[in-house]
């Protein structure tokens, strides 16, 4: 069931805690269709969390989380099924079956969702890998591959389906240069090639302001503002700024809390 | 590992757990001695079974031609009566055979052993064998050695 | 400094997460045994575990059945020798075997060759986001991944218990009757004589079942519950091999006094 709405994904007012934690409250986040949309925030406040609650794989509290007008974590194991159809995840580490060689990998969710003949499967595994330039990587089998090419192959298989959705986490961790730039141009090249909504998940500022559309910044718990990247940067928020401008010192603070230091030292024949 | 080797090697693995079972089933346990197709029960009364177990042997001349298949308790006679399951083909035993609890080897499995008569009627299908040893029990041998040791001395 | 009171809550604590771990095992069991799949030719899956989970571990389980065998018909024929009663030799190894020896041993070999093995693969799938991969795709990783290594499990471990009693009965025989000079006659009419089909192989079978059941459970639930991190992985490989082995243990007294 598509929506022609503006948003994609709406969450509203979702909700959701962890071990006592409260990671969202009551957050309203609208995902623009079509567009590239960064999720940026300090480390640990829930960005793939965010993503994990967009997949399914996790249930809010409270609140509602559509995607494309329906309401994910309501649905019923068959529509599940077909909502997956429609969304492509691109994990952190790539999260290639190990025991699969680079086709069977990218054929899998074709092999899942679909009846298709062995010919078709080969001819669109073949097709999305020349989109990432692997085609040639065929028949490797994971171990074989080097990091950034496992990614590669990932999406790949994410976008073996034709989804509306993908969602990356973290893509840009831990890359060279080279592969940092080719997964950057890919990003931008596939949502606008195939008219995606991209959502990607990240602390790497440069790169994702880069090619994001659209940014939301959260921390702790609540969304700190959202806007294009031009308008984020010159925002009146402190908070907003200090991310953005990668400052040590502001609303978080550099110095983890500790009492005056004068008097530390001076106590320093007391210490036990 | 190619697909055909691999279930070729998974299959051969099953074959062999399975033979495994019938190697312990045939040769470790003796499972085809069974009694049941084709046997006659007979059964008789001992004053003293001392450790005879059901699916205990019964011989005669030493060779083994059926099974204790039960054991209770006569509440009229206060005997054990011991029910034996003889194989079809032999259908030869004079019915004033005798019946004896007899201990195998040092360690002391009880079977009963048939020792032959001299009547012309043979034992059918639930016939009594009225002639019957009861197991030796060590008390009373020692018992009896001693009574006849004291005896001596007189 | 943890007071008194502390350190009692602590131990509640970690009670109350016993008691939710063993929760999430048994839901964990529920739905990856019963209930459809949506995905899968089942049926290669199994047979590829049944390789890596049976086939693989029939190596050390024959070498051991073989070495156990032997040993056993060694120090029986020493301790038997003193009652004069050398020909029960055939029979105190295979009973020994078959009730006890065979299902425990085997259950325990297979806890540290193939449990660990499996909680580390599990675990590693977990961290490397193999198992959300799937299910972002839409499989349910209970039913892909973790039910064809339970029924591999259930199915190869009496397996190899068997084979593990006939190698050991076998290496008994070459030991009492080659070696030590039984009679070759005596050493098998005696074990037949007193090995009953019914009370000795069977149960020693539905032994065998029921640590099956226990240690691949157990494996594959550390596997499928551990953190995420190396170190997880690592914690619960360990975990997985000495709660196996308690869980057989344990399992084998209370089996034993019903049985036996």
């Amino acid at each position: 069931m598509t929506d022609d709405s503006e948003f994609i994904v709406d969450l509203k007012q979702v909700t959701f805690k962890r071990g006592g934690r409260t990671i969202f409250d009551g957050v309203d986040i609208r995902i623009p269709r079509g567009k590239v949309t960064g999720i940026m925030g300090p480390s640990g406040c829930g960005k793939t969390t965010l993503l994990r609650l967009i997949g399914a794989q996790l249930r809010p509290e409270s609140g509602e989380v559509l995607v494309n007008g329906q309401d994910i974590p309501r649905l019923r194991r068959e529509a599940l099924f077909r909502a997956r159809q429609n969304m492509g995840m691109l994990f952190q580490s790539g999260a290639l079956f190990t025991d699969l060689s680079v086709f069977e990998n990218v054929a899998f969710p074709l092999r899942v969702h679909t009846e298709l003949s062995e010919d078709m499967i080969a001819d669109i595994v073949k097709l999305k890998l020349q989109a990432v330039g692997l085609r040639g990587a065929n028949g490797l089998m994971p171990d074989e591959l080097s990091g950034g090419m496992k990614r590669r192959v990932a999406l790949a298989r994410a976008i073996a389906l034709d989804p509306e959705l993908l969602m990356y986490d973290e893509p840009f961790v831990g890359q060279d240069p080279i592969s940092m730039g080719v997964l950057v141009r890919l990003i931008r090249l596939l949502n606008d090639a195939l008219g995606l909504t991209s959502i990607v998940v990240s602390h790497d500022l440069a790169e994702t302001a880069s090619i994001a559309d659209y940014l939301y910044v959260i921390a702790d718990g609540q969304v700190l503002g959202h806007g294009a990247p031009d308008e984020l940067m010159e925002s009146d928020n402190p908070r907003i700024r200090q991310f953005m401008r990668g400052e040590p010192d502001g609303p978080v603070p550099f110095h983890y809390p500790a009492k005056d230091f004068t008097d530390d030292l001076l106590q320093r024949g007391e210490h036990k | 590992m190619r697909t055909r080797t691999l279930e070729l090697t998974v299959g051969l693995f099953i074959l062999v757990g399975i033979l495994a079972l019938l190697v312990l089933a045939l040769r470790v346990s003796g499972l085809s001695i069974s009694p049941g197709n084709d046997t006659y029960k007979i059964h008789a009364h001992f004053d003293n079974i001392a450790g005879l177990t059901p699916r205990a042997k019964v011989t005669m001349a030493g060779v083994t031609i059926g099974q204790v298949t039960a054991i209770e308790f006569d509440k009229s006679r206060y005997t054990a009566r011991v029910e034996m399951a003889i194989d079809g083909n032999v259908n030869t035993l004079p019915s004033d055979s005798a019946a004896s609890i007899l201990t195998a080897g040092l360690l002391g499995e009880k079977y009963v052993g048939i020792s032959v008569g001299g009547e012309d009627s043979m034992l059918k299908d639930g016939d009594r064998i009225v002639d019957t040893q009861s197991a030796l029990v060590l008390e009373e041998l020692i018992g009896r050695f001693l009574l006849s040791t004291v005896s001596k001395e007189d | 400094m943890k007071t008194l009171s502390d350190r009692i809550a602590l131990m509640g604590a970690s009670g109350l997460d016993v008691v939710a771990a063993l929760g999430r095992s048994g839901v964990f069991l529920f739905h990856a045994l019963l209930g459809r799949s949506n995905f899968g030719s089942g049926w290669n899956l199994f047979v590829k575990q049944l390789y890596a989970v049976g086939v693989l571990s029939l190596a050390i389980i024959i070498v051991s059945g073989l070495f156990i065998g032997m040993v056993l018909a060694l120090q029986g024929y020493n301790i038997l020798s003193t009652y004069g009663s050398e020909q029960a030799v055939g029979q105190m190894v295979a009973l020994t075997l078959l009730r006890e020896l065979g299902p425990v041993v085997t259950a325990l070999l297979f806890a540290g060759r193939a449990g660990s093995a499996l909680t580390a693969e599990i675990g590693l799938m977990k961290a490397t986001e193999q198992l959300s991969g799937l299910e972002m795709i839409g499989v349910d990783p209970l039913k892909y991944v973790i039910a064809p290594r339970l029924w591999a499990g259930f199915v190869s471990m009496p397996l190899l218990a068997m084979i593990f009693c006939v190698v050991g009965i076998w290496g008994g025989a070459m030991v009492a009757v080659d070696w030590l000079g039984v009679y070759a006659g005596s050493y098998w009419s005696n074990m037949q004589n007193s090995v009953e089909f019914g009370s000795d192989i069977i149960n020693g079978l539905i032994k065998a079942v029921a640590f099956a059941f226990v240690v691949t459970w157990i494996a594959v639930f550390q596997g499928y519950d551990c953190e995420p991190t190396s170190e997880g992985i690592s914690r619960a490989t360990t975990r997985t091999v000495v709660y196996a082995s308690l869980a057989v243990l344990g399992l084998d007294f209370i089996l034993t006094a019903l049985m036996f």
